[in-house]
């Protein structure tokens, strides 16, 4: 099978460190001079369950405010990771928004999806309590919830991870519908989401 | 640890009758125990060795360890830049030499310290001797590492230089074009002298200490004799003549720079020897000393009557009467000393030599770790890695830095061409042969990249994972080669590739070549981390299987062209073969591999303290050694080399020859004079000399240690700055009082140590700085000899405040005007230009806000100290300060100048404003109906006008905010601010685009009818193509993200009435704007606009904010690592901001375009209405889509029975909810309700 390439978006207000995580996540630590500017800088290779993938991090910080352009990177988005940040509530309640506009985007209610608290080496400015922002992945159906700290590169690794695996499963399932052995694609999906156990990774 | 005590107790009893002091035992002695362990495995190798070579030997560990062995092999092989001889090392004297052989093993003496350039594993080392200049093989185990933390800046000038010259030899003289590297070794020596505290010639110690006095004097001489040979080849290289004069000069500045080190080196052993003896404070240098060894704990007191005097081990002492030593007396006291002890002249410098281990030894940082036994297969060659690295490379095929690359490159070259062949010809041979081609280099690379995995003894984890991807991939690709093959062999029985696969095909090579930049990335992390090494042999390492199912038959072609490959392929060590005829030949300079792995180390001389005391006092061996070195010359290879002797002799004062025989100047005779013996008993002379009257002080050695401490102690104060301009002045009295040197001397004194941090500045590969402390960036920026660079001072005066401080910067400045000193070659210039520093950041870059605090410093500045010096200067300088604080009260405007930094071209495009406007496209009828909308009598809609003039509309408001933004905004992520952000105009950019992203939806939304929809549509489709050709990417990403928007784009029916040209169109603009591949396609048009234009400001936003995260604010000095490393502003992170906000500036370039004052009315009405409306927000736009066009049943998606969506089915114009605390409210009034209403 050759080489899959995924298009990851990461969204969240701004300060909320989400440029961080994927600066973090894609440069190697030994890099001792980061360009942004190059086209590879914001790719990477990973493996996940024995498959290589590349994947795009689309990551629109600093244009936060730059608001009508946001449907324009979730059209290009097969998967989201939604950061906010534990020390602010307001970071969380404007994901709600965000995703409400994914699902109108993408017309899907099943988008590959995490929910990230960030900054979670802050544990003392603490606004959003832990069962609460785990609520809300719950009620989002079942989106992991995952508590990261960019900063001390806790977590950034399994974040995005997780969301690819969530995407080569709906790659799967979609290719599964297309060859035709129609009836099961719900459920199976379905059955998935539920196999996975909702967890809350804190480190 | 206990036996190592009894055995220093041991030696305590001993200490008086030995020669050397006390603490040299330990070497020996260790070495002894060493001895008693390994001797017998060691003596039978070396037999073993002389009958068959066929054995892999594992090296003679060149120091013993303490610790044992288990302990040693968790150290990390690092290598030493430099060793020092512990021993005579005289190959004639060895066994098995023959004639060739002996003329590259360069024979060593006590003290002497080497550059090495590599170590091969059986303890040889490649090296060249500082004393002389010859390089060969010299044993290891002879030797020490050399490393202090005192010497350490000087020592670390001079491997970069050698780098430097080496690249030279390749051609690459740039460098040599400026005196950068020059300033590094004169900031080592200046270092050196600050932590010995012989900076300032009137220092307790340089004016107690005569032989310190003289080194010192030598040290200044010969680093005056470096700079004025930079200063040549500089001048030469500049005139451009021929080649061959810039090579000598070449030679002469590294042998100069040698010589340089190797006094500095004898300074640091008298003095140490001395610091001790007097125990004088030096709890500065001390502080730095790495753990003192147990065997050091002797109390220091003891030391200097335990050194006893027919050793010829000096402490004389000129402390108390300093000033009354005079030369005559000196003089006496040396001819005394030279007809009474050193009987053997030679005696005397080497027990001086033989000291200096002993000493080092309580200051060495770690020793050199032996390489253990398990690691000794796989050590073949360690060396240095270049800092320049672009040097060794084409000579040293073998380094596996060097493998690493060329595999890399070869690798590269077949895949391109493999995806080159894809996408052009399909002639399936010729693919097959390209696709075994390239996993033949992929191979290569892979095998390269697995044995440093392998090397690295901490095997690291990444790199292995980088490998095995990689392993992944090429296997991939074959995989996919093999499909392609198969399918094409099947369908259609021809040499016809589908394209289908092809681009599959392309795909694994490139994802191949990916996780091979990746890979290889790791493995020179690695490299570096380990240091470079050379490669044994070339076993193919890796499983092969994969590659067999490529076809057996091209398999072995290319198995069979495979040798002809980079020659270095051929195991270039024979293990087989004894002792290879090293090559006679020195033109290949490094002659690493021909030393066979099994050739013994000398063993080393009879450890016992007695033995080693006898063998000190043996002057037989050592006159020929001295000669030999001149034969093999550091650059031996070149044939027109002149005759080492031939060189000019140290600048110097010409002394009288009385002065010149005491003279510390007199022992560099030694170094680089072929009249060996006579030469060395002049050094020795000079030694004895200044050491004799030491040992005579021995008894009040307590007392003196008092005085001292109470005189050193004021240059440790704070005030460090001082000490620096009193060393200028102190020359001239200095000489007066006592007339050692001559005004020349001390004048040319005076501006060689002119104050540098050049040791505080870090490059990258491009020659570009990347770090360095304040000190360092401002020397940068005010550089005496050449003009600074452009983009550096940019850089700097756009983000200095991002790393220091207004009053900091100013403070800074002022204190390189006070230490730079007013002589007329550089003192002056170098003044000049920091008041050019100070003019400059008043006129263009003051930021009155932050800025202001530093006014009172500069004020003072200019009416004192620069008025004093250059009064025009001062003067200019003063009105400026006051002209920047009326204008900071006056107006708003931040600069008296706003011509920051904008790059010339765009500028220069710009003519007179008049000239070439084209003329609106509006007619009158357009004009009234427009006035009278202002006025409320008729409304106009985007359909009435040409879009084109729209286009031009647009672009004039949206120019105007462009060009206003100041490059302040985009500093430290202003523009994010939540709270109180000065990035007023950046926040303008975006309003307005959101703002016209919103008309857009409205002006779409707002009709029922889904043919007018589809017309307006195609009118800002228009717009858009328009905006494209004005260069307004601005405006067409709004209006992209508008006709892309969830609440447009769902118009189906809408859509289908859009004509497909429209939709064609709107494609092609799509294209641009992908934000895909970090907007390559954007980037990439981007750059090749001339002004003006209008970027997507977003590009840039998201640039600097991903510059400021990814970068740290700090970084380390190189060659410093661990404990004392120390870290300076991280420059590279503002040079890049600086970049991007350049580029933002050079399209800051207003339109040439007439305005239609009352269009740009109407716009900005429809926009205000637009924002006022309750409508302005992406839900309530939504909403009023679904109303237009409500969801089919099959489209439909699961709606969540969220308020949103239900509501959405509702009056659109109902609902308001732009107030963000009731969306909250009512957000979370969401949550409660699914909750309970939804279980998933």
């Amino acid at each position: 099978m050759s080489q899959r390439e995924y298009h990851i978006v990461v969204l969240g207000s701004g300060g909320v460190g989400k440029s961080c995580l994927t600066a973090q996540f894609v440069q190697n630590v030994w890099i001792e001079s980061y360009d942004p500017t190059i086209e590879d800088s914001y790719r990477k290779a990973i493996e996940v369950d024995g498959r290589h993938v590349i994947l795009e991090i689309l990551d629109t910080a600093g244009t936060e405010q730059f608001t009508a352009m946001r449907e324009l990177y979730m059209k290009t988005g097969q998967g989201f990771l939604l950061v906010f940040s534990i020390t602010s509530m307001s970071s969380l309640y404007e994901l709600t928004e965000l995703r409400e506009q994914i699902r109108r985007i993408k017309e899907d209610d099943n988008v590959p999806m995490v929910l990230v608290g960030n900054k979670s080496d802050l544990e003392d400015d603490r606004s959003v309590p832990r069962p609460r922002a785990f609520k809300i992945s719950q009620d989002w159906g079942n989106v992991p919830y995952y508590e990261t700290s960019a900063r001390r590169r806790a977590n950034v690794d399994e974040v995005f991870v997780d969301l690819c695996r969530q995407i080569i499963h709906k790659d799967q399932r979609e290719y599964n519908k297309r060859v035709p052995k129609p009836q099961k694609g719900r459920n199976k999906h379905r059955q998935h989401r539920g196999h996975r156990i909702p967890h809350c990774t804190i480190l | 640890m206990a036996d190592f005590m009894l055995e220093k107790e041991e030696v305590n009893k001993h200490a008086s009758a030995l020669v050397a002091p006390l603490n040299i035992q330990k070497s020996p002695k260790r070495s002894r125990s060493r001895e008693l362990s390994h001797v017998r495995q060691s003596s039978s190798r070396g037999t073993a060795s002389v009958k068959s070579h066929s054995q892999i030997s594992p090296p003679l560990t060149p120091r013993t360890s303490r610790e044992g062995l288990p302990q040693r092999q968790s150290v990390q092989p690092v290598f030493h830049n430099y060793l020092r001889a512990f021993y005579h090392f005289h190959p004639s004297s060895t066994v098995s030499s023959s004639t060739d052989e002996s003329s590259i093993t360069v024979p060593i003496n006590q003290g002497d310290v080497i550059l090495v350039h590599s170590v091969h594993p059986n303890g040889w080392a490649d090296g060249t001797l500082l004393a002389s200049g010859a390089r060969g093989w010299l044993p290891t185990n002879y030797c020490e590492a050399y490393d202090h933390a005192t010497i350490r800046n000087l020592l670390n000038a001079l491997t970069h230089l050698w780098d430097l010259v080496r690249d030279g030899e390749n051609g690459d003289l740039l460098v040599f074009t400026k005196q950068d590297y020059v300033r590094g070794m004169i900031a080592g020596v200046r270092f050196f002298l600050e932590r010995t505290q012989c900076l300032t010639r009137d220092s307790p110690l340089v004016l107690a200490h005569v032989g310190l006095r003289r080194m010192r004097k030598g040290l200044l001489g010969d680093l005056s004799s470096l700079v004025k040979t930079a200063k040549k080849l500089q001048e030469t290289l500049q005139s451009n003549e021929s080649p061959v004069p810039v090579f000598e000069q070449l030679d002469e500045l590294v042998l100069k720079s040698f010589k340089l080190v190797t006094r500095a080196v004898r300074f640091l052993d008298i003095w140490a020897q001395d610091a001790i003896s007097l125990s004088f404070d030096l709890s500065d240098a001390s502080n730095n000393r790495p753990p003192t060894p147990p065997s050091d704990s002797v109390d220091p007191s003891v030391q200097p009557s335990a050194t006893p005097n027919q050793n010829g081990e000096e402490v004389a002492l000129a402390n108390e009467y300093p000033s009354s030593v005079s030369q005559a007396s000196a003089a006496a006291t040396q001819e005394e000393l030279d007809s009474v002890t050193s009987q053997p002249p030679r005696n005397l410098r080497l027990s001086v030599a033989f000291s200096i281990p002993s000493e080092s030894d309580s200051l060495q940082s770690p020793l050199l770790p032996p390489p253990s036994q398990g690691q000794a297969k796989r050590l073949s060659v360690t060396h240095r890695l270049s800092y320049t690295g672009k040097s060794q490379g084409s000579r040293k095929q073998n380094l596996a830095s060097e493998r690493l690359n060329n595999a890399h490159d070869a690798f590269l070259g077949f895949i391109g061409s493999f995806i080159g062949l894809h996408l052009q010809s399909r002639s399936s041979e010729d693919l097959t042969l390209t696709t075994q081609q390239s996993v033949i280099a992929c191979r290569q690379l892979l095998v390269v990249v697995e044995e440093i995995w392998e090397r690295d003894s901490r095997r690291s984890e990444q790199l292995e994972q980088a490998r095995d991807m990689m392993y992944a991939r090429l296997t991939e690709l074959v995989q996919a080669t093999k499909d392609m093959f198969s399918a094409s062999d099947a369908s259609l029985g021809e040499d016809v590739v589908m394209p289908e696969s092809g681009r599959q095909l392309v795909a694994a090579a490139t994802s191949c070549v990916r996780s091979a930049g990746d890979c290889v990335t790791r493995a020179r992390f690695v490299i570096e981390r380990i240091g470079d090494f050379e490669f044994e042999n070339i076993g193919l390492g890796l499983s092969e299987t994969i590659f067999e199912q490529i076809g057996q038959g091209a398999q072995q072609e290319v198995e069979q062209s495979e040798p002809e490959q980079p020659p270095q392929l051929e195991p270039a060590i024979e293990t087989e073969k004894p002792l290879p005829a090293p090559p006679t030949a020195i033109r290949q300079l490094p002659p690493p591999l021909v030393i066979s792995e099994s050739k013994p180390l000398p063993e080393i001389p009879q450890p016992s303290p007695l033995e080693s005391n006898r063998a000190s006092l043996q002057p037989a061996p050592v006159p020929a050694i001295v000669e030999s070195p001149t034969a093999v010359s550091f650059r031996s290879s070149r044939s027109s080399l002149p005759p080492l002797n031939q060189l000019p002799t140290p600048h110097l004062p010409q002394p009288s020859p009385s002065e010149y025989s005491q003279s510390p100047a007199s022992a560099t005779q030694r170094f680089f004079s072929n009249s060996t013996r006579t030469d060395s008993v002049n050094a020795s002379v000079a030694d004895s000399n200044s050491t004799f009257r030491y040992s005579m002080r021995g008894d009040t050695g307590s007392i003196i240690s008092q005085a001292s401490t109470r005189a050193t102690t004021p240059d440790h104060s704070p005030a460090k700055k001082q000490s620096s301009q009193t060393l200028v002045s102190s020359f001239g009295s200095a000489s007066e009082l006592r007339s050692m040197a001559s005004e020349d001397a001390s004048a040319a004194e005076e501006h060689l140590l002119e104050t540098t941090f050049a040791h505080e500045l870090v490059y990258n590969k491009d020659g570009q700085i990347s770090g360095g402390s304040l000190p360092a960036l401002v020397e940068q920026l005010t550089t005496h000899e050449a003009t600074p660079d452009a983009v550096f001072v940019t850089a700097f005066y756009l983000t200095f405040r991002l790393f220091t401080t207004p009053v900091e910067l100013a403070q800074c400045l002022i204190d390189r005007f006070d230490y730079i000193g007013d002589s007329q070659s550089v003192g002056l210039p170098v003044r000049l230009r920091i008041y050019n520093v100070f003019k400059g950041w008043l006129e263009s870059h003051w930021i009155g806000e932050s800025d202001s605090a530093a006014l009172g410093i500069i004020l003072t500045f200019a009416t004192g100290k620069l008025r004093k010096s250059l009064p025009g200067a001062g003067k200019r300088l003063a009105e400026l300060t006051i002209k920047v604080t009326e204008i900071r009260a006056g107006a708003l405007v931040p600069r008296l100048v706003s011509s920051l930094g904008k790059t010339g071209i765009s500028n220069t495009i710009f003519t007179a404003a008049d000239t070439n406007v084209p003329n609106p496209i509006i007619s009158k009828s357009q004009l009234n109906a427009l006035r009278g909308s202002k006025e409320g009598r008729a409304s106009c809609s985007i359909l009435d006008f040409d879009p084109l003039e729209m286009a031009r509309q647009f672009t004039i408001i949206e120019s105007k905010l462009y060009c206003s933004i100041q490059p302040e905004e985009l500093l430290a992520l202003e523009w994010t601010k939540k709270n109180g952000s000065k990035a007023v105009n950046v926040r303008a950019m975006s309003t307005l685009s959101n703002d016209l992203a919103n008309l857009v939806a409205d002006t779409i939304l707002l009709l029922e009818d889904a043919k007018k929809r589809a017309i307006i549509i195609k009118q800002w489709v228009k717009i858009a193509v328009k905006c494209l050709e004005l260069n307004n990417y601005d405006s067409l990403m709004a209006i992209i993200c508008s006709l892309n928007s969830s609440m447009v784009l769902r118009l189906k029916k809408t859509w289908e009435l859009v004509s497909v040209k429209t939709k064609a169109r709107l494609e092609e603009l799509k294209i641009i704007m992908d934000v895909g591949r970090n907007y390559a396609v954007l980037r990439q048009r981007l750059q090749n606009h001339v002004a003006p234009c209008i970027p997507f400001v977003g590009i840039y936003l998201t640039d600097l904010t991903f510059v400021d995260v990814g970068n740290g604010t700090t970084r380390q000095l190189p060659g410093e690592s661990g404990r004392d490393s120390v870290s300076v502003i991280n420059f590279d992170k503002h040079m890049k901001t600086a970049k991007i906000i350049g580029q933002l500036q050079s399209f800051q370039v207003p339109y040439r375009l007439a305005a239609v004052p009352e269009m740009q009315d109407w716009m900005e009405q429809q926009i205000h209405r637009v924002r006022a409306s309750d409508q302005a927000n992406v839900q309530s736009y939504y909403r009023r889509s679904l109303f237009l066009e409500p969801r089919e049943a099959t489209q439909a998606i699961k709606v969540s029975p969220s308020p949103v969506d239900s509501s959405s089915q509702s009056s659109f114009s109902a609902e308001s909810r732009t107030n963000s605390k009731d969306k909250f409210e009512f957000l979370g009034f969401q949550f409660s309700t699914t909750n309970s209403s939804k279980d998933r």
